[in-house]
């Protein structure tokens, strides 16, 4: 039964999607300028010839039209060609999303290692000096842009400091044969520890970037349903049952108090995806944020359809994860 | 208590603007939009003060540069801060494409027949003198016509470290790493400002890659980084009739996967850029640049003939090979476009190793370069688009060389002992444009007004640290036919007055 709906919640994620692609597409569109003309920049061409490339690519048929070749192209497992890279769509996002998967997972790790403890001990002791501590901090955390603090972090550590490297996502001397994509990954089958360690050290600084915002509001949430599992019976019956007060939190309260927190992880994972744009660009790493981003400046439709598409089906399944994950939590939580 | 006379202040100021706005002469005030993007608010903030003192209105609106590009195209905007860049050393690749009647730079709407005449004579006639006296009578008028607020050319601000030598900026931000060496090392990143760039194909548009493109790909001929032309492919030329170019090719010369270079590479990259629909079913937008060319001719292995459909002067044709790089058949024909642009041949004084185009290139020492191999081993160009974040690799030693540094920021790069701040002089104008063909200015003289009206000394030193100077027009003074004896129009409030008095305001 819970497998057939969650076929069915995958099935669903198709026409969401597709909806977006269709949104994003007519957006982009209501932007003016085409690739073409920003292609060009203050090159002079005549305008003859800008409006033979213009028909080459499609670009002077109506909207619908255009549309229309976009789905067919789809239907055929066909994401196209870039405009403007002259690469096809998949292969550029095949390039760039290892990178930001693996920025991604370590922003979400980073998150948890501090969030936890950070809203369990909160809970702990309510309203002690710590507590209130932890609740200015993850206001900070939260209210703080992650450009800003990627900013700092690159001031004091990178340059001052000299501890971590300010941008980048491996040192350029070191060559790393592609294999998965994911340059850690590569590493490690290559054996190579150079690589290894220089990929790590350049991860360090835009996870935590990113990290830390998610950290913040995480830890509130911790915070909160801890502080309100606490107060619950079965924790009371636990206690009397003479259980040591460690089992008590970690067991039967903690596991409880984390169904909301997964509910945030979800959620945050949307957050992301959003906030990798800015952080990616700010420590050129070379995910899909910045793809995006470079893409939606230089009106590469394509790309940007492709990668709104993606971005819609991970944020489903994000979501869908969470559910599959109450359910083995809390079996009394149906996935629906 | 302090609320009730804010409320006071608000009234009087209010009451004021009312008086003065409406005059009892039953004269207009000059009010318009300043339409201008975000890299150039506090100028415009600026402007628009320096304006209200002498009686003009101007309100700046911010926008998103392709967004307000197509709104001054569709001839909907009023007055708004542009740039245009040269390429050429030459007036032919900025004040023709921004002045000559419905030019495609020509977001002014700027007509002038006589202008149009100059411009055409100094893209045509062979002669030196005529040209230089056609840009100076077209100079002269512009510059009463005031189609813009002149404004002014920035310098390059780049930086290396310390350990670096033999690098210079070049004016058009190329950035030639064949004769650069480092102190104990043999690899060289540099911190490009671009977010991503264009594929490393010649024959494609250029998204400001050259920079790029140059240390992979030698051309017929090249530029020193202040731009003039000296032999690479080509080592003479000759003209053997007005329209009629002679190149002799270097001989001995070998593509980095090791193919000869000869006069069919050169007609075979000409020829994808003419032909229409050339580079995988689509046309080259570059051919254009190349003046009015006819077509490019092996007149043996290490000939090649140019010829045009009119007139062009040597020094154009010069100038535009520069950009056209020389690519290696063969190679081209058996990897595909798709092959071609995945791992780029060409026989400049480095080779492609790897890289994608929106985070970095590696390019490794091609030992087999016709004038010597290079002496660095390895030079990496990063994509590095936010401006905090170069100056920080390169303070940090990630990177040892950067372009753009904000004048700003110039002081704190100075200030550290391991870095050296380096310029060169720009080849990009900045100015204001006005709408020429719809109120308030169709009138020649409320465009001259506001061009007294500004004080740009001070912009200059404030915003742009006096690294920038002021145009007299769009002619720059590194550019041929540069009229040095016409000065900018000077900062007089009074006289700005008077003309707009005289214009009915």
């Amino acid at each position: 039964m819970r497998s057939l709906r969650i076929a069915h919640r995958v099935i669903l994620a198709v026409p969401v999607a597709l909806g977006v692609a269709v949104l994003a597409f007519f957006s982009l569109h209501l932007l003016p300028g085409d690739p073409v003309q920003i292609m060009l920049g203050d090159t002079d061409a005549s305008a003859a010839t800008i409006r033979a490339v213009q028909h080459e690519l499609h670009l002077d048929r109506p909207l619908h039209v255009q549309l229309a070749l976009f789905f067919a192209q789809l239907a055929r497992g066909d994401l196209g060609t870039s405009i403007v890279q002259r690469r096809p769509v998949a292969a550029l996002i095949g390039d760039a999303l290892p990178a930001t998967i693996e920025l991604t997972a370590a922003a979400l790790v980073i998150a948890i290692v501090i969030a936890v403890p950070m809203g369990l001990a909160g809970a702990l002791r309510p309203r002690s000096w710590f507590d209130r501590a932890v609740l200015s901090t993850s206001l900070l955390g939260a209210s703080m842009p992650a450009f800003w603090f990627g900013l700092l972090l690159i001031l004091f550590v990178a340059v001052d400091a000299r501890l971590l490297p300010t941008s980048g996502q491996i040192d350029p001397t070191i060559a790393v044969p592609r294999v998965t994509g994911f340059v850690l990954i590569d590493g490690v089958l290559a054996r190579n520890a150079a690589a290894v360690g220089s990929a790590l050290r350049h991860l360090v600084l835009p996870a935590l970037t990113l990290g830390v915002v998610v950290a913040a509001v995480l830890a509130r949430t911790v915070r909160a349903s801890m502080i309100e599992v606490l107060q619950r019976r079965y924790v009371t019956t636990a206690r009397a049952k003479g259980l040591p007060e460690t089992a008590v939190v970690v067991k039967h309260a903690l596991r409880n108090a984390l169904i909301p927190a997964l509910t945030v992880i979800g959620l945050q994972i949307g957050e992301l995806l959003g906030g990798n744009m800015i952080v990616e660009t700010v420590f050129a790493w070379p995910g899909l944020g910045r793809l995006v981003v470079n893409s939606i400046f230089a009106r590469d439709y394509l790309v940007v359809q492709a990668a709104v598409m993606l971005y819609a089906v991970t944020y489903v399944a994000a979501n869908l994860a969470v559910d599959v994950a109450y359910t083995m939590l809390d079996p009394q939580v149906e996935a629906t | 208590m302090k609320k009730r006379t804010d409320v006071v202040l608000a009234a009087v100021l209010i009451a004021a603007s009312l008086l003065l706005g409406t005059r009892t002469d039953g004269a207009r005030a000059l009010s318009f939009v300043l339409d201008t993007t975000a890299n150039r608010a506090t100028e415009a903030q600026a402007i628009t003060a320096q304006l209200g003192r002498a009686g003009i209105t101007a309100q700046v609106r911010v926008w998103q540069l392709s967004a307000l590009i197509a709104q001054v195209q569709a001839g909907q905007r009023t007055a708004y801060t542009t740039d245009w860049g040269s390429a050429y050393f030459d007036p032919y690749d900025l004040a023709v494409p921004k002045f000559v009647t419905k030019a495609r730079g020509n977001f002014s709407f700027y007509s002038n027949p006589i202008v149009d005449r100059d411009m055409a004579v100094a893209s045509s006639t062979p002669n030196d003198a005529q040209r230089k006296a056609a840009y100076a009578d077209a100079q002269r008028r512009i510059y009463q016509d005031a189609p813009w607020a002149f404004g002014y050319v920035l310098r390059n601000i780049e930086a290396q470290a310390s350990t670096v030598s033999g690098w210079v900026p070049a004016a058009d931000n190329s950035e030639t790493m064949y004769p650069a060496g480092v102190r104990g090392g043999d690899t060289v990143v540099v911190g490009l400002r671009n977010d991503s760039i264009a594929p490393l194909d010649p024959g494609i548009p250029p998204t400001d890659r050259e920079a790029v493109l140059r240390n992979i790909y030698d051309a017929l001929v090249g530029h020193t980084p202040d731009g003039k032309v000296v032999p690479q492919l080509a080592t003479s030329w000759r003209k053997v009739g007005p329209a009629v170019y002679d190149f002799t090719l270097r001989s001995g010369v070998r593509f980095q996967n090791g193919d000869p270079l000869t006069a069919d590479d050169v007609v075979f990259t000409f020829e994808r850029v003419l032909t229409p629909g050339g580079i995988s079913g689509v046309s080259s937008t570059r051919k254009d640049l190349l003046g009015p060319i006819l077509r490019v001719q092996k007149l043996d292995p290490s000939h090649v003939r140019f010829v045009y459909s009119a007139s062009f002067p040597e020094a154009l044709v010069l100038q535009s090979l520069v950009h056209f790089q020389i690519v290696p058949q063969k190679y081209v024909q058996q990897a595909g476009e798709q092959g071609f642009i995945a791992k780029p041949v060409g026989a400049g004084p480095f080779r492609y190793v790897r890289g994608a185009l929106n985070s970095e290139v590696v390019l490794e020492r091609y030992d087999g370069y016709w004038a010597g191999p290079a002496k660095l081993r390895q030079v990496v160009f990063r994509m590095m688009p936010d401006p905090s974040s170069r100056i920080a690799a390169l303070l940090s030693g990630e990177v040892q060389v950067i372009q753009e540094v904000p004048p700003d920021l110039v002081d704190r790069l100075r200030a550290s002992p391991n870095v050296e701040v380096k310029t060169a002089e720009g080849t990009r104008s900045y100015e204001i444009e006005f709408n020429t063909k719809a109120a308030p200015f169709d009138d020649p003289r409320v465009r001259q007004a506001v061009n007294y009206a500004i004080n740009w000394d001070p912009i200059l030193r404030d915003i742009y640290h006096g690294y920038a100077t002021r145009l007299s027009t769009a002619f720059l003074p590194n550019g041929f036919g540069y009229d040095p004896t016409l000065k900018p129009y000077p900062y007089d409030p009074a006289k700005a007055r008077a003309l707009l008095q005289d214009a009915g305001y």
